[in-house]
């Protein structure tokens, strides 16, 4: 692709160099005259940067992906990309027409139809009048709208309006797109068919800047991608080590800003189902040292804890831990008896270890329900439903989708 | 600066085109309510002034008497011409606000654009007056002087109506100010009265009256469109150049205070 003979800078799309972005904080916005007058301009309002010494250069035809925590400055350096925004310091060269997804739809007016917004949008992007008559037809056809186009866009689905929205934004041939949270439209079907737009854009030579939290998304689809924080730059390269550089600093984050909201529950005298010879206390992550977690990842040996005291000595009890996840599906029933496990006669109180060796889940939110039952497996001694909850995530970067990793293995031939 | 508006055109054109569409669109008699709303405070108006408060029309341009309805029109015309500009540019930053946020576009398109429809439903009164006065037989040549003196209105209300329209989007107050500011201007400029009636009355009042210049637009109309007399030359010039260069001015401010448009709203 590249061109050796050529000019480095004619191959970049936006050159970003040193840019800084202040805002004067919202404490008091003087917005009406009698604060102006009253206040007078005696009270310096706080100013901070949302942007500081940021620079990329971004080439043609690549997607870049920019990630990081709300307020780490990628909006704004997006805004500023597009034009919306003047840097305070620094400088952006964009090369062609720019276009902006920071909302879709954005200029739509809902007593327009389908149509004449389709015409609006299209000039306000900057279109000439009859590129816009030309690629009319296509986008209709891509946002699959049929004969809703010529209805005003008020009578629409949310949906159909980001179908429009997202139609109209990525057929206005753009030589920068910029796209802001914006890839999760519509359905499945119309989502593939965004990316395979994407792609497309992408193959003909246009570039592409995205902003978003989905970081699997961002990881099929970007070239390089660049990771903010705090308005200032971190790292920038290849996908997979800036979003697993990015998620290790989250995780480390977390733990360290929640030390003591671990992923451990004590239960209350409430009345539950079975008979409570055995009657489960707590219910904790722990690591294998024992100490507990807030959360574990993907791929790494953790703990269920399960305190429980009894009224009378219970003989092979069957403990059975179900997990649930957030979205609502059971992934699994861990069980002893099934696993082959046998716990012996247990009394007084204490605790069962339950170890998830390389914790097959994915990334996500996990809802644990535990049961047990006596050696039969027919008398219930205790049910907790909603025992805890506690979040996998992921330690590489790799989001997958899903709920477990399956222990498999590839080879050729 | 100048030339940026030509090359704009287009998108002008799509504001124009979205303000027209919409304008009346989920009303039933639509557009007639472009000359229903100015009719009716005419006919208010003409009965009020002409039957309780004694205001007499100067003698029509043909020598057949007077005609006070004739007469408060031609100034309502000119006035709706200069006070519709000025008010719907003042809001259209605010109501065009998400999108200034969102896409970068030179922010005057729709401002410009939603003047232009304005224009349409002075030409609609415009219409009626001269049926008016066709009916009335008040005709002359001196009817091609109003296009000078309207368009030099209409530039002239469009520069201050940038101008205002870049500080109401600073401060929220100023649609309020102006709301007094032309209601008190509006009876300081000879529509309901002829001007002659303010001479020889408070030498203070008759000053404000005779240096605001809605009263020369107005007054000018008068004489061309009414008594059928035609102004000095140099006082068209005048109400022309001098609107267009409110046009020019008002411009320059707005492009140098609109630069950070999409972070004030």
């Amino acid at each position: 692709m590249s061109n050796p003979g050529q000019d480095l800078s004619t191959q970049l799309a936006v050159d970003i160099q040193g840019v800084g972005k202040r805002f004067k904080r919202n404490v008091d916005r003087r917005n009406s005259i009698k604060e102006r007058i009253v206040r007078g301009r005696s009270r310096k309002p706080e100013d901070f940067w949302a942007v500081r010494d940021v620079s990329l250069q971004i080439p043609k035809g690549s997607v870049y992906g920019l990630i990081g925590h709300n307020g780490s400055g990628k909006s704004t350096l997006l805004k500023m990309i597009g034009g919306i925004y003047r840097p305070t310091e620094g400088s952006i060269t964009t090369d062609g027409r720019v276009a902006s997804l920071i909302e879709l739809g954005a200029g739509f007016h809902p007593e327009m139809t389908g149509r004449e917004n389709i015409s609006l949008n299209g000039s306000i992007l900057g279109m000439p009048k009859k590129e816009i008559a030309a690629v009319t037809g296509e986008i209709i056809e891509f946002s699959g709208l049929g004969d809703f186009i010529n209805d005003p866009v008020k009578h629409y689905s949310s949906g159909m309006y980001v179908r429009l929205g997202f139609s109209v934004a990525v057929h206005m041939k753009p030589d920068v797109l910029l796209i802001d949270e914006v890839l999760a439209v519509g359905d499945e079907e119309f989502q593939r068919k965004c990316f395979d737009h994407l792609y497309a854009l992408r193959r003909s030579g246009r570039t592409i800047i995205v902003v978003s939290h989905g970081l699997g998304q961002l990881e099929g689809l970007c070239d390089e991608i660049a990771w903010l924080e705090h308005g200032q730059m971190q790292e920038f390269g290849a996908p997979t080590t800036t979003i697993a550089s990015y998620l290790r600093k989250v995780n480390s984050q977390e733990a360290a800003r929640y030390p003591e909201v671990t992923a451990v529950r004590a239960e209350g005298e409430e009345a539950r189902p079975g008979d409570q010879t055995l009657r489960v206390r707590t219910a904790a992550i722990v690591d294998t040292a024992g100490n507990p977690l807030n959360h574990t990842e993907t791929g790494s040996t953790f703990q269920f804890r399960i305190g429980f005291t009894t009224s009378e000595p219970v003989l092979g009890p069957n403990v059975r831990i179900a997990l649930q996840h957030e979205s609502g599906p059971l992934v699994t029933m861990i069980g002893n008896h099934r696993l082959g496990f046998d716990l012996g006669t247990v009394s007084g109180d204490n605790v069962f270890d339950v170890a998830l060796v390389d914790n097959p889940l994915l990334p996500g939110r996990y809802r644990v329900h535990i049961d047990v039952f006596d050696f039969t497996g027919s008398r219930l001694l205790d049910s907790w439903n909603d025992a805890v909850e506690f979040a996998v995530r992921s330690q590489s970067g790799e989001i997958g989708q899903g709920f477990v990793q399956l222990p498999a293995q590839f080879r050729l031939g | 600066m100048l030339t940026d508006l030509y090359r704009q055109r287009a998108l002008i054109g799509a504001f124009a085109n979205r303000d027209f569409a919409t304008r009346y669109r989920s009303s039933i008699l639509g557009w007639a309510w472009s000359l229903i709303q100015p009719l009716a405070i005419l006919v208010v108006f003409a009965a009020v002034f002409s039957l309780v408060f004694r205001i007499q029309a100067p003698d029509l341009g043909n020598g057949e008497g007077s005609s006070y309805a004739a007469f408060l029109f031609t100034g309502l015309v000119t006035w709706n011409l200069f006070a519709g500009l000025l008010n719907l540019s003042m809001t259209q930053l605010k109501s065009n606000g998400e999108l200034l946020k969102k896409v970068q576009f030179p922010a005057w398109a729709p401002i410009l654009g939603a003047s232009i429809v304005q224009l349409i439903q002075v030409l609609l009164e415009l219409a009626v007056l001269v049926v008016m006065f066709l009916w009335l037989g008040n005709v002359g040549w001196t009817w091609v002087l109003a296009i000078p003196i309207l368009v030099g209105t209409a530039l002239f209300a469009q520069g201050i109506g940038l101008v205002l329209s870049i500080i109401n989007a600073r401060f929220g107050d100023v649609m309020y100010i102006v709301a007094v500011v032309l209601s008190a201007l509006y009876f300081l400029t000879p529509v309901l009265y002829p001007i002659s009636m303010v001479d020889g009355q408070n030498e203070l009042l008759s000053l404000v009256v005779k240096l605001n210049p809605m009263s020369w637009y107005v007054e000018s109309m008068h004489e061309v469109m009414y008594s059928l007399v035609a102004p000095p030359a140099l006082v068209i010039a005048a109400l022309l150049v001098g609107g267009f260069l409110t046009f020019w001015a008002g411009l320059a401010i707005f492009n140098r205070g609109s630069e950070d448009i999409g972070e004030l709203l």
